[in-house]
């Protein structure tokens, strides 16, 4: 890797929900620019809340976020703009029900960048040209497949020309038949340089896809390296716990 | 049963105006109803836990009262003095409009929040999350998801509400259920006079909740296009 700018740094960051769960232990990791980082972990270790932590959708109990080198959290932080710089991607879609797939794709780059509709149209025609859903353009979102669906959430994020992509399992909810085309699309991401953030199950993918794998456990991160050291020679016993049920599971 | 003072144009004519009034009175009361009730409804998204507990409290009561001991309470409590406008004292209509506004609003404010909240959290976090502000994300995303919700039930208020300004003649505004009764005490007929009115609500009611059926249809329709 040429370029070592860090995009996200996150630095000792704990979170205790209002109920009092410790969701996540003093954590610490950074994502360098053009770099595929993997989380993956055992239900309930973490993974959605730390990714949730990078946009500030959770906001950390202790610690500090920083993008770009700017604290999410400092008080003089326009969370909104830099938001606007990193695309999230969900387990369960979300897309806008009441819009046609073209007006999903073009709200946020109207509204925020103030774009003429022509300009934002011919942005989000590519977009979806690019997960291969020209066609659909004009539809509403449940008339679509689930795989669908999260394609063109996908291309919804990217419209914004986000300098990180965040997925937290975004292949979980769908029928295995559709679980490829999301992946591609996200291979196809991969290859062209984005900077991208995964919370998986597929850890076929996430030994194919990552440049680093990070396991985590009960809060913490336990073990991370790259994939070939993760899945083939995992130094920790937690880990080595984790991947054999994760295998024999399959 | 004698029915004959509906031949009689005398009575007819109190009978609409009452129908009049009451009409003026639903329609009034739930557009002014609606607006506080955004407000109310609004400002109970609002971070500050003093604010929402007291708009809390504020629909809690409201709804856990009887309107006609909020309106007693409402009239003792203003002292209107006569208002003329030309020949018609308007003073009763203070306390009574008050009241229809007060008690209208917190059920549609409890409606329209409900509304809101019943949009899947998830909306608002994929929207916040591609950078639009809180304010944008409600306007543009949430707001018109939860007015599909809304409207419908805005329309069962109003029903109901057709039907509770009848409680407003403990206060002396002559709308319909005052009207049969003053025929009542003219003409001696107890049952006819309020069958009369009960006739006259349920052709104001019936076909307002027949007509919000097809809006919540439509609605339900648009949902799949
Ligand atoms: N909003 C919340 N309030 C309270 N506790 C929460 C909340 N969100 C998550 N948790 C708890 O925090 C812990 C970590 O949850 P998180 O969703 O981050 O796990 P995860 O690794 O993503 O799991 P999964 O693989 O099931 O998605 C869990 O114990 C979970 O129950
Ligand atoms: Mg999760």
């Amino acid at each position: 890797m040429t370029n070592h700018k860090l995009i996200i740094d996150v630095k000792n960051v704990s979170k205790v929900f209002s109920d009092g769960t410790l969701a996540l232990d003093n954590v610490s990791l950074s994502v360098k620019k053009n770099e595929v980082v993997v989380l993956i972990g055992p239900s309930g270790s973490g993974k959605s809340t730390l990714l949730r932590t990078l946009n500030l959708l959770e906001s950390p109990t202790k610690g500090e976020v920083f993008f770009d080198g700017i604290s999410l959290t400092d008080e003089t932080t326009d969370i909104n703009l830099l938001r606007q710089k990193m695309g999230m991607v969900f387990q369960g879609f979300h897309l806008f029900p009441h819009l046609s797939v073209l007006d999903n794709l073009r709200i946020a780059p109207v509204s925020l960048k103030k774009l003429s509709i022509h300009e934002a149209t011919i942005t989000s025609e590519s977009m979806l040209k690019k997960v291969g859903l020209l066609d659909k353009a004009k539809n509403y979102p449940n008339q679509l497949s689930g795989g669908q669906k999260q394609r063109i959430a996908i291309a919804r994020s990217l419209t914004m020309s986000p300098e990180i992509m965040l997925f937290d399992e975004p292949t979980s909810a769908l029928d295995p038949e559709m679980v490829g085309e999301v992946l591609n699309v996200m291979r196809e991401l991969a290859l062209q340089g984005m900077t991208m953030v995964i919370v998986t199950h597929e850890m076929q993918f996430a030994e194919e896809v990552a440049d680093i794998v990070y396991v985590m456990d009960k809060g913490q991160i336990i073990e991370s390296g790259s994939p070939e050291i993760i899945f083939h020679q995992p130094q920790t016993e937690r880990c080595k716990e984790f991947l054999k049920r994760v295998i024999e599971k399959k | 049963m004698d029915f004959s003072f509906l031949l009689d144009p005398y009575y007819i004519n109190i009978l609409l105006q009452g129908l009049l009034t009451t009409v003026i009175l639903a329609v009034v009361s739930v557009a002014f109803g609606t607006v506080i009730a955004i407000g109310v409804a609004l400002l109970r998204m609002m971070k500050s836990k003093i604010i929402r507990f007291i708009l809390g409290a504020y629909v809690e009561i409201i709804r856990g009262t009887p309107i006609v001991v909020q309106l007693i309470i409402f009239y003792s409590l203003f002292h209107v003095k006569v208002i003329l406008v030309g020949s018609y004292d308007l003073s009763p209509f203070i306390p009574g409009m008050f009241t229809l506004f007060i008690n209208s609003s917190a059920y549609m404010a409890e409606v329209i929040r409900a509304g809101i909240n019943s949009v899947d959290k998830g909306q608002w976090e994929a929207s916040r999350s591609l950078g639009m502000t809180y304010g944008m994300t409600f306007r543009k995303i949430i707001f018109p998801q939860a007015i599909k919700n809304i409207l419908p039930a805005l329309g069962n208020e109003f029903v109901t509400l057709i039907k509770e300004t009848s409680v407003l003649m403990y206060s002396g505004v002559a709308e319909l259920t005052y009207q049969a009764t003053m025929i009542k005490s003219q003409t001696y007929g107890f049952m006819e006079s309020y069958l009369v009115a009960a006739t006259f609500y349920f052709l104001l009611t019936y076909p307002t909740s027949q007509l919000m059926k097809r809006l919540e249809r439509r609605l339900a329709k648009s949902d799949q296009s």
